[in-house]
Protein backbone atom coordinates (compact mmCIF):
# COMPACT_ATOMS: atom_id res chain seq x y z
CA UNK A 1 0.00 0.00 0.00
CA UNK A 2 1.41 2.93 -0.91
CA UNK A 3 1.40 6.63 1.01
CA UNK A 4 -0.27 8.13 -1.86
CA UNK A 5 -3.22 5.74 -1.87
CA UNK A 6 -3.04 6.42 2.20
CA UNK A 7 -3.64 10.18 2.29
CA UNK A 8 -5.63 10.16 -0.68
CA UNK A 9 -8.42 7.23 1.03
CA UNK A 10 -7.53 9.52 4.23
CA UNK A 11 -9.16 13.04 2.32
CA UNK A 12 -12.09 11.30 1.13
CA UNK A 13 -12.38 10.22 4.31
CA UNK A 14 -12.33 13.40 6.02
CA UNK A 15 -13.76 15.05 2.87
CA UNK A 16 -17.03 12.73 4.00
CA UNK A 17 -17.50 14.60 7.12
CA UNK A 18 -17.83 17.85 5.19
CA UNK A 19 -21.30 19.37 6.09
CA UNK A 20 -20.74 21.88 2.91
CA UNK A 21 -20.24 25.48 2.52
CA UNK A 22 -20.91 27.69 5.56
CA UNK A 23 -19.84 31.26 4.23
CA UNK A 24 -22.17 33.24 1.92
CA UNK A 25 -19.53 33.24 -1.27
CA UNK A 26 -19.24 29.04 -0.84
CA UNK A 27 -22.66 28.66 -0.78
CA UNK A 28 -22.78 31.41 -3.78
CA UNK A 29 -20.10 29.45 -5.71
CA UNK A 30 -21.84 25.93 -4.91
CA UNK A 31 -24.72 26.79 -6.13
CA UNK A 32 -23.19 27.01 -9.30
CA UNK A 33 -22.02 23.45 -9.15
CA UNK A 34 -25.21 21.80 -11.28
CA UNK A 35 -24.71 24.61 -14.03
CA UNK A 36 -23.51 22.23 -17.29
CA UNK A 37 -24.35 23.95 -20.47
CA UNK A 38 -26.73 27.03 -19.12
CA UNK A 39 -28.98 26.27 -22.66
CA UNK A 40 -31.92 26.37 -20.16
CA UNK A 41 -31.08 30.08 -19.19
CA UNK A 42 -33.22 33.10 -21.15
CA UNK A 43 -30.99 35.00 -23.53
CA UNK A 44 -31.43 38.35 -25.36
CA UNK A 45 -30.26 37.57 -28.65
CA UNK A 46 -31.61 41.06 -29.88
CA UNK A 47 -28.77 42.93 -28.36
CA UNK A 48 -26.23 41.22 -29.78
CA UNK A 49 -24.34 42.98 -32.93
CA UNK A 50 -24.42 39.22 -34.38
CA UNK A 51 -27.97 39.32 -33.92
CA UNK A 52 -28.81 42.70 -35.88
CA UNK A 53 -26.13 41.69 -38.70
CA UNK A 54 -27.92 38.85 -39.01
CA UNK A 55 -31.43 41.01 -39.38
CA UNK A 56 -29.74 42.56 -42.10
CA UNK A 57 -29.01 40.29 -44.02
CA UNK A 58 -32.01 37.98 -44.45
CA UNK A 59 -33.79 41.58 -44.83
CA UNK A 60 -32.37 41.65 -48.21
CA UNK A 61 -33.83 38.34 -49.42
CA UNK A 62 -37.60 39.93 -49.19
CA UNK A 63 -38.32 38.07 -46.10
CA UNK A 64 -40.85 40.32 -43.37
CA UNK A 65 -38.89 42.21 -40.69
CA UNK A 66 -41.21 39.85 -38.25
CA UNK A 67 -39.79 36.69 -40.08
CA UNK A 68 -36.12 37.87 -40.32
CA UNK A 69 -36.52 38.68 -36.72
CA UNK A 70 -37.28 34.87 -36.01
CA UNK A 71 -35.00 33.81 -38.16
CA UNK A 72 -32.14 35.77 -36.96
CA UNK A 73 -33.14 34.71 -33.64
CA UNK A 74 -33.76 30.56 -34.27
CA UNK A 75 -30.25 30.93 -35.98
CA UNK A 76 -28.06 32.05 -33.41
CA UNK A 77 -29.97 29.73 -30.59
CA UNK A 78 -29.75 26.60 -32.81
CA UNK A 79 -25.60 27.67 -32.89
CA UNK A 80 -26.10 28.45 -28.66
CA UNK A 81 -26.79 24.97 -28.59
CA UNK A 82 -24.36 23.55 -31.55
CA UNK A 83 -22.10 25.21 -29.17
CA UNK A 84 -22.76 23.82 -26.22
CA UNK A 85 -22.69 20.67 -27.69
CA UNK A 86 -19.52 20.52 -28.82
CA UNK A 87 -18.59 21.89 -25.29
CA UNK A 88 -19.83 18.97 -23.70
CA UNK A 89 -18.59 16.64 -25.96
CA UNK A 90 -15.00 17.64 -26.11
CA UNK A 91 -14.92 18.10 -22.32
CA UNK A 92 -16.71 15.11 -20.33
CA UNK A 93 -17.13 14.27 -16.95
CA UNK A 94 -13.27 13.68 -16.04
CA UNK A 95 -12.35 9.00 -14.97
CA UNK A 96 -11.74 9.57 -11.40
CA UNK A 97 -8.76 6.90 -12.13
CA UNK A 98 -8.36 6.68 -7.93
CA UNK A 99 -11.33 5.67 -7.27
CA UNK A 100 -11.96 3.59 -10.54
CA UNK A 101 -8.58 1.33 -9.83
CA UNK A 102 -8.29 1.46 -6.14
CA UNK A 103 -8.52 -2.54 -4.44
CA UNK A 104 -11.16 -2.14 -1.80
CA UNK A 105 -10.36 -5.01 -0.38
CA UNK A 106 -6.30 -4.26 0.13
CA UNK A 107 -7.85 -0.78 1.99
CA UNK A 108 -9.68 -1.86 4.49
CA UNK A 109 -6.66 -1.86 7.30
CA UNK A 110 -6.43 2.11 5.94
CA UNK A 111 -10.25 2.35 6.85
CA UNK A 112 -9.33 0.74 10.49
CA UNK A 113 -6.62 2.68 10.99
CA UNK A 114 -8.77 6.07 10.27
CA UNK A 115 -10.87 5.19 12.14
CA UNK A 116 -9.75 4.00 15.20
CA UNK A 117 -8.72 7.16 16.85
CA UNK A 118 -12.39 7.64 17.05
CA UNK A 119 -12.96 4.27 18.94
CA UNK A 120 -14.61 2.59 16.37
CA UNK A 121 -16.44 -0.86 15.57
CA UNK A 122 -15.71 -3.19 13.09
CA UNK A 123 -19.03 -2.77 11.65
CA UNK A 124 -18.30 1.08 10.86
CA UNK A 125 -15.13 -0.46 9.11
CA UNK A 126 -17.10 -2.48 6.91
CA UNK A 127 -20.03 0.46 6.35
CA UNK A 128 -16.75 2.75 5.10
CA UNK A 129 -15.28 -0.09 2.47
CA UNK A 130 -19.21 -0.98 1.29
CA UNK A 131 -19.77 2.91 1.13
CA UNK A 132 -16.31 2.92 -1.15
CA UNK A 133 -16.69 0.21 -2.91
CA UNK A 134 -20.53 1.46 -3.87
CA UNK A 135 -18.90 4.65 -5.02
CA UNK A 136 -16.59 2.25 -7.06
CA UNK A 137 -19.14 0.59 -8.71
CA UNK A 138 -20.53 3.92 -9.60
CA UNK A 139 -17.31 5.19 -11.40
CA UNK A 140 -16.74 1.82 -13.54
CA UNK A 141 -20.43 2.07 -14.56
CA UNK A 142 -19.84 5.28 -16.04
CA UNK A 143 -16.77 3.55 -18.42
CA UNK A 144 -14.27 5.46 -19.90
CA UNK A 145 -13.73 8.81 -21.59
CA UNK A 146 -16.00 8.01 -25.48
CA UNK A 147 -18.89 6.30 -23.16
CA UNK A 148 -19.22 9.77 -21.01
CA UNK A 149 -18.93 11.71 -23.48
CA UNK A 150 -21.43 9.78 -25.39
CA UNK A 151 -23.84 9.80 -22.13
CA UNK A 152 -23.02 13.57 -21.75
CA UNK A 153 -23.76 14.66 -25.15
CA UNK A 154 -27.23 12.58 -25.04
CA UNK A 155 -28.45 14.87 -22.87
CA UNK A 156 -28.72 17.83 -25.19
CA UNK A 157 -30.51 16.07 -27.65
CA UNK A 158 -34.02 17.53 -26.85
CA UNK A 159 -32.22 21.16 -27.10
CA UNK A 160 -31.04 20.18 -30.43
CA UNK A 161 -34.49 19.02 -31.42
CA UNK A 162 -36.21 21.86 -30.22
CA UNK A 163 -33.58 24.31 -31.77
CA UNK A 164 -33.76 23.18 -35.30
CA UNK A 165 -37.54 23.27 -35.20
CA UNK A 166 -37.75 26.58 -34.34
CA UNK A 167 -35.27 27.73 -37.37
CA UNK A 168 -36.72 25.81 -39.48
CA UNK A 169 -40.27 26.90 -38.79
CA UNK A 170 -39.03 30.52 -38.87
CA UNK A 171 -37.52 29.83 -42.23
CA UNK A 172 -40.60 28.03 -43.93
CA UNK A 173 -42.70 30.33 -42.07
CA UNK A 174 -41.24 33.72 -43.30
CA UNK B 1 -21.31 49.62 -43.48
CA UNK B 2 -19.61 46.95 -41.52
CA UNK B 3 -20.94 44.74 -38.95
CA UNK B 4 -18.83 42.61 -36.54
CA UNK B 5 -20.39 39.47 -36.80
CA UNK B 6 -18.79 37.14 -35.30
CA UNK B 7 -14.80 35.63 -34.21
CA UNK B 8 -13.95 39.56 -36.01
CA UNK B 9 -15.69 38.53 -39.32
CA UNK B 10 -17.04 41.87 -40.94
CA UNK B 11 -19.57 41.68 -43.60
CA UNK B 12 -20.43 44.62 -45.63
CA UNK B 13 -24.05 44.99 -45.80
CA UNK B 14 -23.70 46.94 -49.34
CA UNK B 15 -21.46 43.78 -51.17
CA UNK B 16 -22.81 41.73 -53.16
CA UNK B 17 -24.55 38.65 -52.10
CA UNK B 18 -22.00 35.96 -53.10
CA UNK B 19 -19.37 38.24 -51.68
CA UNK B 20 -21.21 38.57 -48.30
CA UNK B 21 -22.36 34.50 -48.67
CA UNK B 22 -18.35 34.57 -48.14
CA UNK B 23 -18.25 36.93 -45.75
CA UNK B 24 -20.95 35.35 -43.43
CA UNK B 25 -19.36 31.71 -43.72
CA UNK B 26 -16.54 31.76 -40.80
CA UNK B 27 -19.50 33.32 -38.99
CA UNK B 28 -21.99 30.23 -39.12
CA UNK B 29 -19.05 27.50 -40.39
CA UNK B 30 -16.42 28.23 -37.88
CA UNK B 31 -14.92 24.82 -37.16
CA UNK B 32 -14.78 23.76 -34.09
CA UNK B 33 -12.54 20.92 -35.22
CA UNK B 34 -11.16 18.61 -32.70
CA UNK B 35 -7.27 18.14 -32.43
CA UNK B 36 -6.90 14.90 -35.08
CA UNK B 37 -9.14 16.52 -37.67
CA UNK B 38 -8.74 17.72 -41.03
CA UNK B 39 -9.95 21.14 -41.52
CA UNK B 40 -9.10 20.97 -44.90
CA UNK B 41 -11.65 17.54 -45.50
CA UNK B 42 -14.62 19.83 -43.29
CA UNK B 43 -13.63 22.76 -45.82
CA UNK B 44 -13.76 20.64 -48.89
CA UNK B 45 -16.79 18.64 -47.39
CA UNK B 46 -18.54 22.81 -47.10
CA UNK B 47 -17.08 23.62 -50.19
CA UNK B 48 -19.11 21.10 -52.38
CA UNK B 49 -22.55 21.05 -50.62
CA UNK B 50 -22.37 25.16 -51.50
CA UNK B 51 -21.22 24.48 -55.33
CA UNK B 52 -24.44 22.37 -55.32
CA UNK B 53 -26.89 25.77 -54.52
CA UNK B 54 -28.74 27.31 -57.15
CA UNK B 55 -29.16 30.75 -55.50
CA UNK B 56 -25.65 31.24 -53.02
CA UNK B 57 -28.24 33.70 -50.71
CA UNK B 58 -26.42 34.37 -47.04
CA UNK B 59 -29.24 32.80 -45.07
CA UNK B 60 -29.27 29.54 -47.23
CA UNK B 61 -24.83 29.33 -47.05
CA UNK B 62 -25.57 29.97 -43.09
CA UNK B 63 -28.08 26.68 -43.77
CA UNK B 64 -25.67 24.83 -45.64
CA UNK B 65 -22.83 25.25 -43.33
CA UNK B 66 -25.05 23.93 -40.31
CA UNK B 67 -25.59 21.32 -43.13
CA UNK B 68 -22.12 20.27 -43.30
CA UNK B 69 -21.64 20.53 -39.49
CA UNK B 70 -23.86 17.74 -38.83
CA UNK B 71 -22.76 15.73 -41.53
CA UNK B 72 -19.73 15.82 -39.74
CA UNK B 73 -20.86 15.08 -36.60
CA UNK B 74 -22.45 11.87 -37.93
CA UNK B 75 -18.41 11.04 -39.02
CA UNK B 76 -17.37 11.67 -35.47
CA UNK B 77 -20.38 9.73 -33.53
CA UNK B 78 -20.12 6.55 -36.19
CA UNK B 79 -16.12 6.70 -35.00
CA UNK B 80 -17.09 6.81 -31.65
CA UNK B 81 -18.84 3.85 -31.99
CA UNK B 82 -16.03 1.90 -32.61
CA UNK B 83 -14.36 3.81 -29.89
CA UNK B 84 -16.83 2.71 -27.34
CA UNK B 85 -16.46 -1.33 -28.65
CA UNK B 86 -12.80 -0.81 -27.43
CA UNK B 87 -12.84 0.68 -24.47
CA UNK B 88 -15.19 -2.21 -23.69
CA UNK B 89 -12.66 -4.74 -24.41
CA UNK B 90 -10.31 -3.21 -22.52
CA UNK B 91 -12.46 -3.04 -19.87
CA UNK B 92 -13.37 -7.08 -20.27
CA UNK B 93 -9.95 -7.60 -20.69
CA UNK B 94 -8.44 -5.93 -17.53
CA UNK B 95 -11.76 -7.56 -15.78
CA UNK B 96 -10.68 -11.02 -16.90
CA UNK B 97 -6.98 -10.91 -16.55
CA UNK B 98 -4.81 -11.88 -13.92
CA UNK B 99 -1.39 -9.78 -14.95
CA UNK B 100 -2.15 -6.92 -12.54
CA UNK B 101 -3.96 -6.82 -9.18
CA UNK B 102 -5.30 -3.00 -9.86
CA UNK B 103 -8.05 -2.42 -12.54
CA UNK B 104 -5.60 -1.14 -14.74
CA UNK B 105 -7.92 -0.13 -17.98
CA UNK B 106 -5.92 3.09 -19.36
CA UNK B 107 -2.90 0.78 -19.99
CA UNK B 108 -4.59 -2.50 -21.32
CA UNK B 109 -6.99 0.49 -23.75
CA UNK B 110 -3.35 2.01 -24.79
CA UNK B 111 -1.81 -1.69 -25.76
CA UNK B 112 -5.52 -2.87 -27.34
CA UNK B 113 -5.95 0.33 -29.18
CA UNK B 114 -2.82 -0.26 -30.91
CA UNK B 115 -3.31 -4.07 -31.32
CA UNK B 116 -6.48 -4.01 -33.41
CA UNK B 117 -4.66 -1.10 -35.61
CA UNK B 118 -1.65 -3.34 -36.31
CA UNK B 119 0.88 -0.64 -35.06
CA UNK B 120 1.47 -2.80 -31.59
CA UNK B 121 5.40 -3.62 -31.12
CA UNK B 122 5.85 -7.58 -30.60
CA UNK B 123 6.48 -7.15 -27.59
CA UNK B 124 2.90 -6.34 -26.70
CA UNK B 125 0.81 -8.06 -29.26
CA UNK B 126 2.63 -11.37 -27.55
CA UNK B 127 1.27 -9.65 -24.08
CA UNK B 128 -2.07 -8.88 -25.58
CA UNK B 129 -2.23 -12.51 -27.23
CA UNK B 130 -1.39 -13.80 -23.68
CA UNK B 131 -4.04 -12.19 -21.43
CA UNK B 132 -6.41 -13.51 -24.53
CA UNK B 133 -5.51 -16.89 -23.90
CA UNK B 134 -5.01 -16.45 -19.93
CA UNK B 135 -9.01 -15.40 -20.18
CA UNK B 136 -9.88 -18.15 -22.69
CA UNK B 137 -10.95 -15.71 -25.10
CA UNK B 138 -10.78 -14.99 -28.59
CA UNK B 139 -10.40 -11.62 -30.33
CA UNK B 140 -14.29 -12.20 -32.21
CA UNK B 141 -15.17 -13.36 -28.79
CA UNK B 142 -14.40 -10.55 -26.99
CA UNK B 143 -15.60 -7.97 -29.69
CA UNK B 144 -19.06 -9.69 -28.82
CA UNK B 145 -19.00 -9.70 -25.21
CA UNK B 146 -17.99 -5.78 -25.92
CA UNK B 147 -20.74 -5.36 -27.66
CA UNK B 148 -23.00 -7.32 -25.33
CA UNK B 149 -21.57 -4.95 -22.32
CA UNK B 150 -21.15 -1.34 -24.55
CA UNK B 151 -25.14 -1.56 -25.78
CA UNK B 152 -26.30 1.29 -23.95
CA UNK B 153 -24.01 3.57 -24.76
CA UNK B 154 -24.03 1.96 -28.37
CA UNK B 155 -27.64 2.83 -28.35
CA UNK B 156 -26.99 6.46 -27.33
CA UNK B 157 -24.55 6.54 -30.41
CA UNK B 158 -27.45 5.83 -32.37
CA UNK B 159 -29.77 8.23 -31.33
CA UNK B 160 -27.10 10.80 -31.23
CA UNK B 161 -26.59 9.96 -34.92
CA UNK B 162 -30.46 9.97 -35.87
CA UNK B 163 -30.53 13.16 -34.19
CA UNK B 164 -28.04 14.74 -36.64
CA UNK B 165 -30.28 12.85 -39.90
CA UNK B 166 -33.17 14.73 -38.70
CA UNK B 167 -31.49 18.03 -37.99
CA UNK B 168 -30.35 17.64 -41.57
CA UNK B 169 -33.57 16.99 -42.84
CA UNK B 170 -35.06 20.65 -41.26
CA UNK B 171 -31.58 21.83 -42.84
CA UNK B 172 -33.23 20.34 -46.17
CA UNK B 173 -36.45 21.78 -46.42
CA UNK B 174 -35.75 25.03 -45.13
CA UNK B 175 -33.57 25.44 -47.85
CA UNK B 176 -35.95 24.12 -50.45
CA UNK B 177 -38.52 26.79 -49.04
CA UNK B 178 -35.91 29.23 -49.38
CA UNK B 179 -35.40 28.50 -53.24
CA UNK B 180 -38.69 27.92 -53.92
CA UNK B 181 -39.44 31.76 -52.35
CA UNK B 182 -36.45 33.38 -54.63
CA UNK B 183 -37.70 31.28 -57.45
CA UNK B 184 -41.22 32.45 -56.79
CA UNK B 185 -40.15 36.19 -56.59
CA UNK B 186 -37.93 36.00 -59.75
CA UNK B 187 -41.53 34.44 -61.61
CA UNK B 188 -43.21 37.20 -60.28
CA UNK B 189 -41.00 39.62 -61.00
CA UNK B 190 -40.87 38.30 -64.75
CA UNK B 191 -44.81 38.41 -64.71
CA UNK B 192 -44.78 41.82 -63.48
CA UNK B 193 -43.06 42.83 -65.94
CA UNK B 194 -44.20 41.43 -68.35
CA UNK B 195 -47.73 42.60 -67.58
CA UNK B 196 -46.36 46.50 -67.40
CA UNK B 197 -44.66 46.16 -70.94
CA UNK B 198 -47.72 44.85 -72.25
CA UNK B 199 -49.55 47.71 -70.10
CA UNK B 200 -47.22 50.43 -71.43
CA UNK B 201 -47.61 48.94 -74.91
CA UNK B 202 -51.31 49.23 -74.80
CA UNK B 203 -51.41 53.16 -73.59
CA UNK B 204 -48.75 53.61 -77.05
CA UNK B 205 -51.36 52.01 -79.25
CA UNK B 206 -54.66 53.50 -77.40
CA UNK B 207 -53.11 56.80 -77.42
CA UNK B 208 -52.17 56.34 -81.39
CA UNK B 209 -55.81 55.17 -82.16
CA UNK B 210 -56.92 58.37 -80.72
CA UNK B 211 -58.85 60.85 -82.71
CA UNK B 212 -56.80 64.11 -83.06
Amino acid sequence: MTINHRRSLANRCNALKSTGPRSASGKRASSQNSRKHGLNSATDFECSSEYRALVDLIAEEGFSAFACADIAAGLLNYRRVMDAYYDTYTSPEPVDEFLRDANMRASNPIFSELLSPSGSEPHDVREMAAFFASMQRQERRKGGPVSRRTADSHKLIRYQRNGIARLSRAVRQG
Amino acid sequence: MLYNVHFGIYVDVAMPVEDKSKSLLPFLSSPKLLPNESEADFQSGLQSLLSELDNPSPLAVALISQLNESLWWIKRHTKDKELLLHEAMARLLSKAGSYTETYDNRKVSEALERYLDGRADKGEAEWIDEVLAESKLTLSDLRVRAFKDAAKHIKMVDDLIHRQHQTMRHLQRSIDSIDYKSRLIKRLDLELAALESKQSLKGVLSLDDKPS
